[in-house]
């Protein structure tokens, strides 16, 4: 177990990270050439002003009329990716082992806020799922690979949850969230996950069109 | 009452005193945490003699250690200290934070050995 955690936590884990940040330069920046080479014009209305508009308005729950349309969801997705975030960098735990490989640490937050925040980011897992297997205009988008998505995003946080309580299989479990951890990490540049890098983007590209081609509201 | 008998519980009571107070190590299952102000996790397991036994150690000072300009002594030992004589709870200089300093004489050498517990739990046990 011993050498299996310490590959887990040491080469693995660098592996991890540099393909996390190398992939996301890459895709950001090969998004950016593509954009360059075949799409100049946008160029001509892309504006500062309407895609701060745009992406002000959209980080704020309830703010825009789908938000309020899909009071549920919006209330799920907004808990979701803020714990989602929060927890893992928070974690006390994680900021140890930080502090013992780089001798930086920073402020964490109390381990039973966190075992609530990690219930949200599980509970959210499974509202995604019933919603991508009951909602029809979700399973009109949705292949295998969203159900993988899912389960990459949800395995860390079941995991620390049976590390941290340590009902049985701590060594497993352990070993476990440390593996599927770095496997989120490494997914996130290459699938679905990347909307985590494109969708300032993507919000900023609409609000422009909106806002300069259109004349109309950011809804 | 007679003084022979007197003198014998004295005698006893105090020999079981002194037999008692002769085995702390033995009887020692967790790390003293008391001097945490707000111990988050649980204190650490350690029997010390069944340690140094499977362990094979035979020195103090391989974790009673000595530094002195950022070397270890070889042959000073600190085992008449409390590790927190020596360690604040906050980095200071070469000298690691109390906590740091736990983690890093354990969980370090049982990297490099790749033997012995190194997750949290393994030690912090609920």
């Amino acid at each position: 177990m011993n050498s299996l955690y310490n590959f887990v936590s040491g080469p693995l884990a660098w592996m991890a990270f540099i393909i996390f940040f190398g992939g996301c330069l890459f895709r950001i920046i090969s998004i950016l050439a593509l954009v360059h080479k075949k799409e100049k014009f946008i160029y001509t209305y892309m504006s500062w002003k309407y895609s701060f508009r745009s992406i002000m308005h959209w980080i704020i729950p309830f703010a825009t009329v789908n938000w309020r349309k899909h009071p549920v969801l919006t209330l799920v997705t907004f808990a979701f990716h803020i714990c989602l975030i929060i927890t893992p960098i928070f974690l006390l735990s994680h900021i140890i082992l930080w502090d013992e490989s780089w001798n930086v640490s920073w402020w964490s937050l109390p381990d039973s806020l966190v075992q609530v925040m990690t219930l949200i980011v599980i509970g959210s897992c499974v509202f995604f799922l019933i919603r991508r297997l009951i909602a029809p205009e979700v399973q009109y988008v949705t292949s295998a690979s969203d159900y993988i998505i899912l389960a990459i995003v949800a395995a860390p946080f079941i995991t620390g949850f049976m590390a941290y309580y340590q009902w049985f299989g701590y060594q497993f479990f352990t070993i476990l969230h440390i593996f599927s951890g770095e496997v989120m990490l490494v997914a996130i540049p290459f699938t679905r996950l990347s909307h985590m890098l494109f969708s300032p983007f993507t919000r900023a590209y609409m609000g422009s069109e909106f806002g300069g081609v259109r004349h109309a509201r950011d809804w | 009452m007679d003084k022979r008998i007197l003198f014998l519980i004295a005698v006893v009571l105090f020999s079981g005193i002194a037999v008692i107070s002769g085995y702390p190590q033995e009887e020692m299952e967790f790390l003293d945490n008391s001097v945490f102000d707000k111990p988050v996790r649980t204190p650490s397991v350690f029997r010390h003699e069944e340690h140094n036994e499977t362990a094979a150690i035979e020195e103090c000072n391989e974790c009673h250690h000595i530094y002195e300009n950022g070397k270890k002594m070889d042959d000073e030992s600190s085992e008449d200290q409390r590790c927190s004589d020596c360690h604040d709870k906050k980095d200071s200089g070469n000298k690691l934070a109390l906590r740091k300093a736990f983690h890093k004489n354990c969980k370090g050498c049982h990297i490099q050995q790749n033997k012995g517990p190194v997750m949290c739990g393994e030690c912090h046990r609920r």
